[in-house]
């Protein structure tokens, strides 16, 4: 029952697609919050549980473990330190990444939930879980209000 | 949770799969009739004793197709029957055999077919492009994330905290591609592959490397699941279910404990619970984690309760877990060896552990003798898990 054709369009095919190829996505309540107060502010949110000692960064309205209401928001400061981190090679889409980009997880401080975001600025040799980083923000006009707004981590002074 | 009192007990009693490989010819229906017919000589039954079907498939992304699970209806052998799909990613390779043992636990049906079907070649240009929307579109999708980066971050963080060796981790590369040897489905058996050909293999996403991670596939899997008032009529060999459990992590794969699996060890209490085990290392003989990449086998045996944070890579490193070693693990091959069509791989987890325990996995049969195996199956954005124990009595 195996057959050795290689390319998909050897055999007899039809092309199609998901027609449905836009969706609006919106941030929400605690997203609006955290993406005004990066691009006007240059400030990253957290909102804090009391109950459960965990504050979420980015912030959400409600905690998914005791389900309160979450109502207090916090400035986390620009620096963290790096959770884990990967060297990426190849895109999604399979091409090479030259150089290679490097992705990280940032933690705040300890009970907050860590951040994704690209380290920058920095060997991928020299860095190591629990490095200390600072995140470099875009310049205040060209910010958008998007997780993008910030650059990349890069190790703390 | 009522995990003693179960109506019925639910018995394995067929397993079928088809060759795990890029099947461009075969529709994804085709390949569920022939794994689904497969199962079914195997029982000794035909469609018609089926009271009801179960199917399994992963994202509709994949064939780009929207409710996938009635479009492979007829290649499952649900038309005109109690029907329905389950879909928890990765996890649907043990998930939907659990959902075929609620139907009959329950007393409602007395034979069951599970069907798991996945083909990834459909989508363009890769299968990368389907995953690329499992993420949350505002705080992921912007960083143009990769399925395998994300598993790095999981990985780097298991070494990091447990002081794993990444040589360690690379010898289950090297078993499972081996233990494939033996199996006709196999898509990366790999006889002579040695640990230099892991270490030294392309990096991805570092610490992973090419080796490291198992090959998108084609493929379907099947088992019958019949009730303990007809399992004797079917066979001499039932391979019974006696424990099931499964469990979810949250969505925010930042927010997890990425170096022990906590959402595992839940399932596995549960399942432990409902089979009367109390110390699993010495009431269990084997194992089928799920190993999508090799570092996943030794953090899903540590979630398991198998063995403790970190122990697992040493277990690997003295051979313990080889075919003929005193605990077996991934005797199939794997999915690293065998090959990963998401959903399908239930014929190398439930499947082999039924194949084990029946005694019928051939070549592959490990050398002593097993009664009690434990598979497991991991998926969703790599939070869910699903856990069966079976026995042979």
């Amino acid at each position: 029952m195996i057959e050795r054709i290689e390319k998909a369009t050897e055999i007899r095919h039809w092309l199609g697609d998901m027609e449905a190829d836009h969706y609006y996505y919106s941030s929400g309540i605690a997203g609006e919050r955290f993406f005004v107060a990066l691009r006007d502010e240059g400030k990253i949110l957290g909102s804090h549980c009391a109950a459960c000692n965990l504050t979420y960064v980015p912030p959400r309205i409600y905690c998914e473990h005791c389900f309160a209401e979450l109502t207090e928001y916090k400035e986390m400061g620009k620096r963290g330190c790096v959770v884990t981190f990967t060297v990426a090679h190849y895109d999604k889409a399979g091409h090479r990444l030259d150089p290679p980009e490097i992705f990280a997880l940032i933690s705040f401080g300890p009970c907050t939930t860590p951040l994704l975001h690209r380290l920058g600025e920095i060997e991928p040799e020299k860095i190591c879980v629990g490095l200390e980083v600072e995140a470099v923000l875009k310049p205040k006009k060209d910010r958008e209000g998007k997780i993008t707004d910030i650059l990349y981590f890069k190790p703390a002074k | 949770m009522n995990l003693t009192k179960i109506r019925k007990d639910v018995a394995v009693v067929g397993a079928g799969m088809t060759v795990f490989a890029r099947r461009l010819q075969e529709t994804g229906k085709e390949m569920s009739w022939e794994a689904a017919k497969m199962a079914l000589d195997e029982a000794g039954l035909t469609l018609k004793d089926i009271d009801a079907v179960i199917l399994g498939s992963a994202p509709d992304a994949f064939d780009g197709v929207h409710k996938k699970g009635d479009w492979l209806l007829d290649g499952a052998g649900g038309t005109n029957k109690p029907f329905m799909r389950v879909y928890t990613g990765g996890g649907t390779a043990v998930f939907a055999p659990i959902a075929g043992w609620w139907h009959v636990a329950s007393g409602m049906f007395k034979r069951v077919l599970v069907v798991c079907e996945e083909k990834m070649s459909s989508v363009q240009p890769h299968a990368q492009s389907a995953f690329a929307h499992i993420w949350d579109p505002i705080l992921d999708r912007p960083l143009k994330p990769n399925l395998v980066w994300i598993f790095a971050m999981e990985m780097q963080r298991y070494m990091h905290k447990y002081n794993v060796r990444y040589e360690d981790i690379a010898l289950v590369a090297v078993k499972n591609k081996r233990n494939a040897v033996g199996h006709p489905c196999a898509q990366l058996a790999d006889p002579n592959i040695t640990l230099d050909d892991v270490i030294n293999s392309e990096p991805m996403a570092l610490p992973v490397r090419r080796l490291d991670i198992s090959p998108p596939s084609d493929g379907a899997s099947a088992i019958v699941l019949v009730s303990e008032d007809v399992a004797y009529e079917h066979t001499d060999t039932p391979v019974w279910i006696d424990g099931v459990g499964w469990c979810i992590d949250t969505t925010m794969w930042t927010n997890r404990d990425l170096a022990f699996p906590k959402f595992v060890a839940r399932a596995a209490k549960m399942a432990y619970e409902m089979a009367g085990i109390k110390n699993p290392r010495k009431e269990i003989d084997f194992a089928e984690p799920y190993d999508p990449f090799d570092y996943k086998e030794l953090q899903h045996l540590e979630g398991l309760l198998l063995a403790d944070p970190g122990e697992a890579a040493i277990m690997t490193r003295e051979g313990k877990t080889q075919r003929d070693g005193e605990f077996p693990v991934c005797p199939s091959g794997g999915l690293l060896g065998v090959g990963n069509p998401i959903a399908a791989t239930l014929g190398i987890k439930i499947g082999e552990v039924y194949w084990q325990l029946a005694r019928k996995a051939g070549p592959r049969q490990v050398k002593k003798d097993v009664r009690t195996g434990v598979t497991q199956a991991w998926g969703d954005l790599m939070q869910f898990s699903a856990v069966i124990v079976m026995r042979r009595r």
